[in-house]
């Protein structure tokens, strides 16, 4: 396969002269070897050294007759210009016939860093097809100049790659405060997460339901920014909906000494953050006066406070937390559109509990290490016990409303109550039941476990249960249940005996309409 | 006789004499070489550019066919064609030597249809091979006592790293005859040579004196020349006649060596031979085992004779019917006899 290089005319290097052949010369090196053949080289000369470049092309000529080389006017009147570089090489790359049958090296040497960057991603963006050839001057004790071919593929630097997935591995870790998080989408917020938080100094905007674990992540996200050395203030934090009425201001924002009667200086919340992070949860509930500041101090990093004649700076990362929908508060007039716009550049949606299951066992023991760590004591769920409680945590019909803040409130009181460190199945039975209680009517208890009993069933088929049974208690007749059930594949049947297939579903677990219709009727 | 002729590249001292040896001879017997191994010895084995210079140069003389001619190559395979005389140009790449590919051509070309030119050009005066002077003072004319009609111009020097030199050898078919170079006439002429390119102006001048207080030669007498050349170098050498034959001894100057030790390396080597007192040295003792076992017959007297000789001697022994009978006949000199087996 014929062999070819493309380089550029270095105008210091490269140059000739009297005493050229006493000196290394990038260009000519990649010549003299006795083990390489070049077949030809593309030589990017600025057109003003056309001329002078013309004894390197005879030289070359000399050293080896087997190239032919073609000199390509490329014009770089500066040198330290990156957009000019890059344009020009882009351009000829660009316009650079590919063959196939041909091994393209790009050679990179000393020269203006400008250059050896832009044929770099010239190459790694496959404009240049072909890999990178380094050559530098004989290393004392080597018999000849250096000749390094570098292939950009990087998963082939196996140790590179590895340190690099270690590294956003570790990352990650610190976000889910080391749990072994199962959920795919969480975990997939998670990975995104860690790069803008690595990338990027802009707002993050932090939405899901109260308990969802979004004061927990905020912290998290300011330890992943200490620990890469991104940071040098503190994490501030305050949720807006504890700051009312004229004191809000003053706690965000600060005030000067005597703005108002018997006002002593005060720094606010805002500077407190200064080169750190301030997470503002709830930001829904900030009032409108406060929205308008806010947006100021995100902008230009300055601020007023109450009662001063100038401005003083801030320069935090702010991350905002809200469970309401800022687009709907926007609408009627609660929120400024111009501060939503700001705040959600990158914005993460924190699943509730009841979305992410797979991780509540992964939480469960990450508390309990947690209140083993924090009270001294070491608490463990008799094995029973545990299954018991994740059966009963896993069910869809646990809806897990205050989210992480129950689990843990949960764990909190078992782990409490656990006579000698062991959470037998009496203190998960009382705690489902003051869960039950807390979730409240609104929802009944497991309508499958009240019909069968501790019958084992599958998760597929208490699923599908569920549904059947609440029909059954909704609907006056069979034949109504039915036709609500089947409502879609009813139509694309001959006979409509919706009644009958119902009762036939019904047979295979035991039961039957009335009774269920019934039992409804007396609860 | 057509038969395939195999040899590994490891065998005796193991470079790229044996590569040469074994090609001119091929394209002169017309048998098909495979040679293995190529350069096996060596920290970087395989085919070098100019060893792939010199394989695709004999296959243009005979038309001849190869098969793994690339770089780093460790094997390969040469089926050799008629060889045509005629206008030849090649081109020796990173300096190498034109020496070296003209030993290789030359031989071949002597076999051919027509009469031939070859112009070569690369570096004349390198290290690690003969110099074109060498090649033209004192090989040259032995191949013409030999009755080889063959002339050698040096038109231009190439030094390391340049290069860029240039030699016009012109060469007419015919026969070898046996050739006896037994006996050291008497010293009849000395002379001493400099020339230099682009060096600082006192090196050929110091080279010259020690050359000349070697020789008992007044330092007027030698010639010191400043040539044209496409970089620096400087050569340097002693030519000595003894009766009918003309030994050269030659160094060249190198970057970072004293211009004293160069000329004193190749004092002490003309005075090696000195004591000898053969007529051949090593160098050319070397050159002459091919044309000699072409001519079927010849003899020569020489210091003791080099592992890359044994080594030569052995390809050619592959190819050709004839025997070479080595007399040690002291620590200083030995007496190869040539005879067709």
């Amino acid at each position: 396969m014929p062999c070819t290089v493309i380089g550029l005319y270095g105008t210091v290097m490269d140059q000739g002269g009297k005493r050229r052949w006493d000196r290394w010369r990038p260009t000519l090196s990649i010549f003299q070897h006795p083990d390489r053949i070049v077949d030809h080289l593309e030589l990017l000369v600025e057109p003003r050294w056309l001329r002078r470049s013309q004894e390197l092309v005879n030289d070359i000529r000399s050293v080896s007759p087997e190239t032919q080389v073609t000199v390509i006017p490329t014009p770089m009147e500066n040198p330290w210009d990156f957009a000019q570089v890059y344009g020009a090489l882009l351009d000829y790359a660009r316009t650079r016939p590919q063959e196939d049958d041909e091994e393209l090296l790009v050679h990179i040497t000393t020269g203006t860093h400008v250059a050896q960057i832009c044929l770099f991603l010239l190459v790694e963006s496959n404009f240049l097809r072909g890999r990178l050839l380094q050559t530098g001057p004989p290393r004392r004790g080597s018999d000849g100049p250096l000749w390094d071919e570098i292939d950009l593929d990087l998963s082939r630097y196996d140790a590179l790659a590895r340190r690099f997935a270690e590294e956003h591995a570790a990352a990650n870790q610190v976000l889910k405060q080391g749990i072994q998080t199962r959920s795919p989408d969480f975990n997939r917020m998670i990975e995104e997460l860690e790069q803008v938080s690595a990338l990027s100094t802009e707002p993050i905007l932090l939405t899901g339901p109260s308990g969802a674990g979004k004061s927990a992540l905020a912290k998290q996200i300011t330890a992943l920014k200490r620990r890469r050395g991104q940071l040098a203030g503190p994490l501030v934090q305050v949720n807006c909906a504890t700051l009312l009425g004229d004191k809000a201001m003053a706690a965000l924002f600060g005030h000067s000494k005597g703005a108002f009667t018997g006002a002593t200086e005060r720094q606010g919340l805002l500077r407190a953050a200064d080169k750190g992070v301030l997470f503002l949860d709830e930001i829904g509930e900030l009032g409108l006066d406060e929205q308008a500041m806010l947006l100021r101090a995100i902008e230009a990093k300055r601020f007023l406070p109450l009662g001063a004649d100038v401005e003083v700076e801030s320069d935090f990362q702010l991350i905002a937390g809200t469970n309401v929908d800022l687009r709907q508060a926007v609408s009627s007039g609660r929120f400024r559109g111009d501060l939503l716009a700001r705040i959600d550049m990158w914005h993460f949606e924190l699943p509730g509990l009841a979305e992410r299951r797979q991780d509540i066992e992964p939480n469960l023991n990450f508390e309990l290490q947690k209140f083993a760590q924090e009270l001294g004591r070491q608490v463990a769920f008799n094995k029973n016990a545990k299954a018991r409680f994740l059966r009963f945590a896993l069910d869809p019909a646990s809806p897990w409303t205050g989210n992480f803040r129950d689990l843990n409130a949960a764990v909190l009181r078992m782990a409490t109550l656990a006579p000698g460190g062991r959470i037998g199945e009496d203190q998960v039975n009382a705690e489902i039941g003051r869960l039950q209680r807390r979730w409240g009517g609104s929802i009944p208890a497991d309508p499958v476990a009240q019909v069968l009993g501790e019958t084992p069933i599958d998760r597929f088929d208490r699923a599908q249960l569920n549904e059947v049974i609440t029909a059954c208690r909704e609907h006056p007749t069979a034949a109504a249940a039915g036709r609500a059930l089947f409502a879609h594949s009813r139509t694309q049947r001959a006979t409509q005996n919706d009644g009958d297939r119902l009762r036939k579903y019904l047979a295979k677990w035991g039961l039957d309409f009335a009774g269920l219709n019934q039992a409804s009727k007396s609860r | 006789m057509n038969s395939l002729v195999q040899i590994d590249g490891t065998q005796g001292e193991g470079g790229g004499q044996i590569l040469r040896s074994a090609l001119s001879l091929a394209a002169i017997t017309g048998r098909p070489l495979q040679v293995d191994r190529v350069r096996g010895g060596r920290r970087k084995s395989g085919l070098m550019r100019q060893h792939l210079t010199c394989l695709r140069a004999v296959a243009r003389l005979c038309d001849g066919k190869v098969q793994g001619d690339e770089l780093r190559s460790p094997q390969f395979s040469f089926q050799p064609g008629t060889i045509r005389g005629g206008d030849y140009h090649f081109d020796v790449g990173s300096a190498g030597a034109v020496a070296l590919v003209l030993q290789t051509v030359l031989p071949v070309l002597l076999h051919a249809d027509a009469p031939s030119t070859v112009r070569i050009t690369g570096g004349t005066h390198v290290s690690f091979s003969p110099s074109v002077t060498s090649l033209r003072d004192s090989f040259v004319p032995v191949l013409q006592r030999m009755g080889a009609k063959v002339d050698l111009k040096l038109e231009r020097y190439g030094f390391n790293p340049a290069g860029g030199g240039s030699i016009l050898a012109t060469i007419a078919p015919g026969a070898l005859e046996p050739l006896e170079l037994v006996e050291r006439g008497p010293l009849t002429s000395a002379q001493v040579g400099v020339v230099q390119c682009s060096v600082p102006k006192n090196v050929a001048r110091r080279e010259a004196d020690v050359l000349c207080h070697a020789l008992n030669l007044n330092p007027e007498r030698a010639r010191i020349e400043t040539v044209e050349s496409q970089g620096p170098g400087n050569a340097l050498w002693v030519t000595l006649l003894h009766g009918e034959h003309t030994t050269v001894f030659d160094a060249v100057g190198m970057k970072g060596r004293r211009a004293e030790q160069v000329a004193k390396t190749l004092v002490r080597r003309m005075q090696r031979w000195q004591h000898s007192g053969t007529p051949v040295d090593e160098y050319l003792a070397d050159q002459l085992l091919l044309p000699m076992a072409l001519a079927s017959g010849g003899a020569f007297r020489t210091p003791p004779l080099s592992q890359h000789s044994r080594t030569n001697m052995d390809v050619i022994g592959r190819f050709l019917d004839v025997g070479f009978e080595v007399l040690e006949e002291s620590e200083r000199a030995a007496r190869v006899d040539v005879r067709a087996a």
